[in-house]
C-alpha cells in the first residue's frame, strides 16, 4: 500500500485494517497525532485527510489509499503551498495556526492540542472568519465527537483561532 | 592539571577549586549531605557522587546557565517560566541565559519530590542552590579582585567592583569547580530532597525577572511536532504491550486465555501471579491479540462495593470511621455545640460529592527496558520520578540505583502520579523483565478508567447557628472521607510482589486513613467553630481479595475541595437565612485584609447585584432559563481565591448553563501573570465541568465508567466566559500559588448560584440534569 503524507508518498507493511494512528507514529514515524481514546471521542489523533479532520484511531490505513493525509508536521508545508511562497521563506515560516498557538501560549500540557490545530485548520480552511460560536462548534459538533481538553484551555483555543484568522487574512500577529 | 584541592566556606556551603581544564570550564553545583538520619538514607539508596552529573546549577563559560529540578512540567509551565524567572532573579542573571531547564529525570537531577507545591517547597531546593551559587560567584570575584566581597556589585551576570568587572562566564572559564551545599531529607520519598542552612534570598523589592509575561519556552516544539512526547520514545527490539486486567477489582485468575496463533503468530501472553499482560512485536497486533486473550480468559467473580446509587448510605451506616484518629482544625475553638443550640436560626444540611477521575486526556504509558545486569531504565511521565524509582526497587527487590526513571512530555494528571506512579510503569517494568527486551505499555481508555485512582468521594454535615443580628454564633461542620493517598503500584500488586503498604488507620504517613483538615479557615469572625475531619479504609479496599478497592490519589486541591464545597455552599446558604447579600455575609464574618480585598475586588469586576437569595425571579419551572449568581472563596497555598459564578437554569429541562465565572486571585507575589491567567482559566474550565457532570460510576464489582461517554467533561460549546483578576501583592512576600485551586472554586459558587435562580439548594455533586429535576420537584 501506498499513502501520501504531509505531501510524500509513502509506502506501508502494516495489515489493511491497521488504524492509520499506528501506521503514521509505529511505521512512519509521523509523531504528532497522539492516542487519546481509540474511540473517535477525543480528537487526540485527529488528522486531515483531503483536508477534511477523520479520527486516525479509527481509520484503517486502506481507507487512506490514494488520499493526502496532513498532520501538524506538515501544516507550514501546507501554508506555504496556499500561499505560493518560494523556498526560503516556506522553510521559516510556520502555518498561522502554529503561529497563533504560539502566540498566545495555548497548550498548556499539549496533549490534545496537535488534534486541536489540526480541526482549526479545517475550520479556517472552509470558513476565513468564524465567529466564535462557530469556532465553538467545530470544536464541539462538527467532527465525529467534541474535541476534548482535559487541562481546560478552550478559551486559549478560541483566542488563537481569531488570531490564526487575523493572520491568514494577512494581519499582523 | 595541578592536583591539589582549594576550599572556600560561603555559609555553609564549600567551594572547591579543583585544579584548571584546559577548555571550557563549568561551575557543577552539587551538594554534600547533612550527617543525619535521614540524610545517610539517601546516600545509602543512591550512591550520589555530588560531583558528578547530580548538579543543581551549571554554569559554562559562555554565559549560558542549565538548571536541574527533580520535578516535572504536566502543563503547568513553571519549570519553564517562572522557576526560570525566579533562579534568574536569584542568580541576577538575564532570563534567557537559562538556555535549559532539565526536569525529572532521575540521573540527571538532584532533589526528587513531588510536582506539587511548584513555587514553595518545589523550587526552594533550587532557589536557596541557586543564592548559594550567587555567593560562590561573588567569592570567586572577590579573590580575582583582590576587593571584599561586600565591595561587589551584581547585574546580568556581570560583577563590578574596584574598578574591574568580570562576568560569570570568565570566572568559570577553565576552571574546575564545585560548590557542595548541605542538603537533608529522603531522595525516593514522596518529598524528596530539601536544601538546608540559610543563603541571602533576594528581596522582593529587587526582582527584576519575576512579575514578568515571559513565553513557556516548550510550547514552540509542542505545537511544531518537535517536542519529544514519552509515547514517541522508541527503542531498538521494543515490543508492544496490553494489560488484561482482572474482571473485576477482586478477581484472582483462574485461567488465562491463550494467543490464536493462527490470528496473531507473534503475541505472547505473560502471566506474573493475576497479572496478565499480552505482547506483541506491533502494537496492533498487541492490542488485537489482548482482547482475543481476554475473551478466553477467565477470572473468580467478586462482588464487595456498595456500588454508587448505596455508596452515601453505605457511608452513614457502614463505614468504619470509628478506628481512624479524628482530626480537629487548628482553628477550632469556642463552644459551637451549645452555641448551636440555643441559636436564633439554624441551617442544618449534609453536602455529597462522588469520586472523581483525574481523567488525563492520553491513558498512562511507560516504556521499560530491563537489562541482563538486572538494572532497568523506565521512560515515562510522572509527577514524582525520584518515588517511582523507590517503588519499583521496592518491587525488584533491589537497590534503587539500580532503576532509572527518564521523563517525557505528556498528559496532564492533575495530581494522579505525585506520588509515584500513574498505572504502567511497574507493569512495563515486569514485562520486560520477563521478555528480556523493552516493552511498551499503554492502557486503553477504559483501563484507565477502571483500573487507575480517583479522587475519593466525601461528605460533609454541617449546622450553622445565627444570632439575633443574623450573624454566625456557631458553624460546626464534620467532614468523611476515605483516605485520599494509595501509592502502591496496581501491577505489582496483581503480580504479588512487595509495595507499600496499603492506607490503614496507624500507617505510615502517606499509607494511612486520617482525614486531615486541609482548607484554614478563613472566616475569623466566628468565634464558635467545630470542624472535624474523619477517616476509614478505601472502599473495598479490605473487601477485596487482591486489596485493591476503589483506591483513591490527591487530585488538584486534594482533600480540600471535598472540605471547601460544603464549607462555602452552607456558608451561601447560611448568608439566605439571615437575608443578607453572600458577598458582604463572608466580609461581615472576617477582619483578614487580603480576603476582604479580593471579595471587594470581585464584587467590582463580576457584575455583581448586591441582594440576598434567591433572586426574586427564581422559579423552579417553565422552559425560560432563570438566573443565578453565586460566590465562593479559598484560601490555599498562600494565595486567596474568590469566584463567582452566573448561571442560567432551564428548569424543564433541568440544563445548567454556566454564563460567567469571575476569578480573582491574590497569589502575593505574582511570578508571570500571563501564565498564571492561562492556569486559572484552565482550572475555571475543569471546576465548572466537575460541577455539572463529572461522577465515577461503579457495581458492587468495579468501576463501569469506562470512556468519554459514561465520564463526560466540559465541551468547548459549554465553556463559561472566563474573566481572570490577578491582584499582585509583592508586600506578602512569597509566591503563593495553587493555580490548581481555580479547579475547587467554580463548584461551590455555581452550586450556590443554582439556589439563588431556583430557591433550591443544591448539595450534591454533580448537577446533571436529572438531579437538577429532582432538586425542582422537592
Ligand atoms: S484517540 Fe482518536 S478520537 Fe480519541
Ligand atoms: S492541553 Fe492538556 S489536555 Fe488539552
Amino acid at each position: 500500500m501506498t499513502i501520501t503524507v504531509n505531501g510524500q508518498k509513502r509506502d506501508v507493511q502494516s495489515s489493511a485494517d491497521t488504524p492509520l494512528l499506528y501506521v503514521l507514529r509505529n511505521e512512519l514515524d509521523v509523531m504528532s497525532p497522539q492516542f487519546g481514546c481509540g474511540l473517535a471521542q477525543c480528537g487526540a489523533c485527529s488528522v486531515l485527510v483531503d483536508g477534511k479532520e477523520v479520527r486516525s484511531c479509527v481509520t484503517p490505513v486502506s481507507s487512506a489509499t490514494g488520499k493526502e493525509v496532513t498532520t501538524i508536521e506538515g501544516l507550514p508545508a501546507r501554508w506555504a503551498k496556499q500561499k505560493g511562497l518560494s523556498g526560503a521563506d516556506a522553510e521559516k515560516t510556520l502555518h498561522p495556526v502554529q503561529q497563533a498557538w504560539i502566540e498566545e501560549q495555548t497548550p498548556l500540557c499539549g496533549y490534545c492540542q496537535s488534534g486541536m490545530m489540526i480541526k482549526a485548520t479545517e475550520l479556517l480552511e472552509k470558513t476565513a472568519k468564524p465567529s466564535d460560536s462557530e469556532i465553538k462548534a467545530a470544536f464541539t459538533t462538527s467532527g465525529p465527537s467534541a474535541h476534548l481538553c482535559r487541562c481546560g484551555s478552550y478559551y486559549a483555543i478560541v483566542e488563537a483561532v481569531r488570531l490564526a484568522s487575523t493572520i491568514m487574512a494577512g494581519g499582523a500577529k | 592539571m595541578k592536583n591539589s584541592v582549594e576550599t572556600t566556606n560561603i555559609l555553609g556551603a564549600q567551594l572547591s577549586r579543583r585544579g584548571f581544564v584546559k577548555a571550557g570550564g563549568a561551575l557543577f553545583v552539587g551538594f554534600t549531605l547533612l550527617d543525619s538520619k535521614n540524610a545517610q538514607g539517601a546516600v545509602a539508596k543512591n550512591s550520589l557522587d555530588p560531583s558528578q552529573f547530580q548538579s543543581w546549577v551549571e554554569i559554562h563559560a559562555d554565559n549560558t546557565v542549565i538548571l536541574h529540578t527533580g520535578k516535572c512540567d504536566f502543563g503547568q509551565s513553571s519549570l519553564y517560566t517562572a522557576y526560570r524567572q525566579i533562579i534568574a532573579d536569584e542568580l541576577e542573571i538575564p532570563f534567557e541565559s537559562i538556555t535549559a531547564v532539565i526536569g525529572g529525570d532521575t540521573d540527571r537531577t538532584p532533589d526528587g519530590g513531588g510536582t506539587f507545591d511548584l513555587l514553595g517547597r518545589g523550587v526552594m531546593p533550587l532557589r536557596k542552590a541557586a543564592a548559594y551559587t550567587r555567593e560562590a560567584m561573588l567569592e570567586l570575584a572577590a579573590q580575582r579582585f583582590g576587593v571584599a566581597k561586600d565591595k561587589l556589585t551584581i547585574k546580568a551576570g556581570v560583577i563590578s567592583g574596584g574598578g574591574k568587572t568580570v562576568t560569570y562566564g570568565e570566572l568559570v572559564k577553565d576552571q574546575n569547580l564545585k560548590l557542595s551545599i548541605p542538603v537533608a531529607g529522603d531522595l525516593t520519598t514522596m518529598f524528596g530532597l530539601t536544601v538546608e542552612g540559610d543563603p541571602p534570598l533576594k528581596p522582593v523589592s529587587k526582582y527584576e525577572v519575576i512579575g514578568k509575561s515571559y513565553r513557556n519556552s516548550v510550547i514552540p516544539a509542542k505545537v511544531t511536532a518537535k517536542e519529544k512526547w514519552v509515547t514517541d520514545v522508541k527503542l531498538s527490539g521494543m515490543w508492544h504491550a496490553r494489560i488484561v486486567h482482572p474482571a473485576t477489582l477482586g478477581s484472582k485468575l483462574i485461567t488465562a486465555g491463550q494467543v490464536d496463533k493462527t490470528k496473531f503468530p507473534n503475541a505472547q501472553v505473560v502471566v506474573k501471579g493475576n497479572l496478565l499482560g499480552v505482547v506483541a512485536p506491533t502494537e496492533w497486533e498487541a492490542i488485537q491479540a489482548s482482547r482475543q486473550v481476554a475473551a478466553a480468559t477467565k477470572w473468580s467473580e467478586w462482588k464487595g462495593l456498595p456500588g454508587q446509587p448505596n455508596l452515601f448510605r453505605y457511608f452513614r451506616q457502614d463505614a468504619d470511621w470509628k478506628s481512624t484518629s479524628v482530626s480537629r482544625s487548628q482553628k477550632s475553638g469556642g463552644d459551637a455545640a451549645s452555641a448551636v443550640a440555643s441559636a436564633k436560626k439554624k441551617h442544618s444540611a449534609t453536602y455529597e460529592m462522588p469520586f472523581m477521575k483525574h481523567a488525563p486526556i492520553g491513558p498512562t504509558m511507560a516504556l521499560a527496558d530491563y537489562k541482563a545486569d538486572g538494572t532497568v531504565t523506565v521512560h515515562t511521565h510522572n509527577q514524582n520520578p525520584q518515588a517511582l524509582r523507590g517503588q519499583l526497587a521496592l518491587m525488584l527487590g533491589v537497590p534503587v540505583d539500580q532503576v532509572i526513571v527518564r521523563l517525557y512530555s505528556g498528559p496532564g494528571h492533575y495530581g494522579r502520579s505525585n506520588g509515584g506512579n500513574a498505572g504502567a510503569e511497574d507493569e512495563a517494568v515486569l514485562l520486560s523483565k520477563e521478555l528480556g527486551r523493552p516493552v511498551r505499555v499503554q492502557w486503553m481508555r477504559g483501563e484507565d478508567f477502571q483500573w487507575s485512582t480517583q479522587s475519593p468521594a466525601g461528605y460533609s454535615d454541617v449546622q450553622i447557628g445565627l444570632d439575633a443580628n443574623n450573624k454566625i454564633s456557631a458553624y460546626t461542620i464534620d467532614h468523611y472521607m476515605p483516605a485520599m493517598q494509595d501509592d502502591r503500584p496496581v501491577g505489582a500488586i496483581l503480580a504479588g510482589l512487595p509495595t507499600m503498604p496499603a492506607p490503614t488507620p496507624g500507617g505510615q504517613r502517606l499509607a494511612n486513613t486520617v482525614n486531615g483538615n486541609s482548607d484554614p479557615w478563613v472566616y475569623d469572625g466566628v468565634l464558635n467553630l467545630e470542624e472535624r475531619a474523619h477517616g476509614t479504609y478505601e472502599v473495598g479496599q479490605r473487601e477485596s481479595p487482591l486489596g485493591v478497592g476503589l483506591r483513591d490519589h490527591s487530585m488538584r486541591t486534594p482533600g480540600q475541595f471535598q472540605q471547601n464545597f460544603p464549607r462555602e455552599v452552607a456558608l451561601s446558604e447560611a448568608a439566605a437565612l439571615a437575608g443578607a447579600d453572600p458577598i458582604q455575609f463572608r466580609l461581615d464574618h472576617t477582619k483578614d485584609e487580603r480576603l476582604t480585598n479580593i471579595l471587594q475586588r470581585l464584587r467590582a469586576e463580576s457584575g455583581w447585584q448586591t441582594r440576598s437569595a434567591p433572586n426574586p425571579k427564581a422559579s423552579t419551572t417553565g422552559n425560560a432559563p432563570v438566573r443565578g449568581q453565586g460566590v465562593s472563596v479559598m484560601f490555599r497555598s498562600g494565595s486567596y481565591w474568590a469566584c463567582a459564578a452566573q448561571i442560567a437554569v432551564t428548569p424543564a429541562s433541568g440544563a445548567i448553563a454556566v454564563e460567567k465565572i469571575t476569578m480573582v486571585v491574590d497569589p502575593g507575589v505574582v511570578v508571570n501573570p500571563l501564565q498564571l491567567k492561562r492556569q486559572v482559566e484552565g482550572g475555571s474550565m475543569m471546576g465548572t465541568s466537575i460541577a455539572l457532570y463529572e461522577q465515577v460510576e461503579f457495581d458492587e464489582s468495579g468501576v463501569t465508567t469506562k470512556d468519554w461517554r459514561s465520564y463526560p467533561i466540559l465541551k468547548m460549546a459549554d465553556m463559561p466566559e472566563i474573566k481572570v483578576v490577578i491582584v499582585n501583592r509583592p508586600e506578602v512576600g512569597v509566591y503563593g500559588q495553587g493555580s490548581e485551586a481555580a479547579n475547587a472554586l467554580a463548584a461551590p459558587a455555581i452550586a450556590a448560584a443554582f439556589f439563588d435562580a431556583t430557591g433550591k439548594p443544591a448539595r450534591n455533586l454533580p448537577l446533571r440534569p436529572d438531579y437538577v429535576k429532582t432538586l425542582l420537584k422537592a
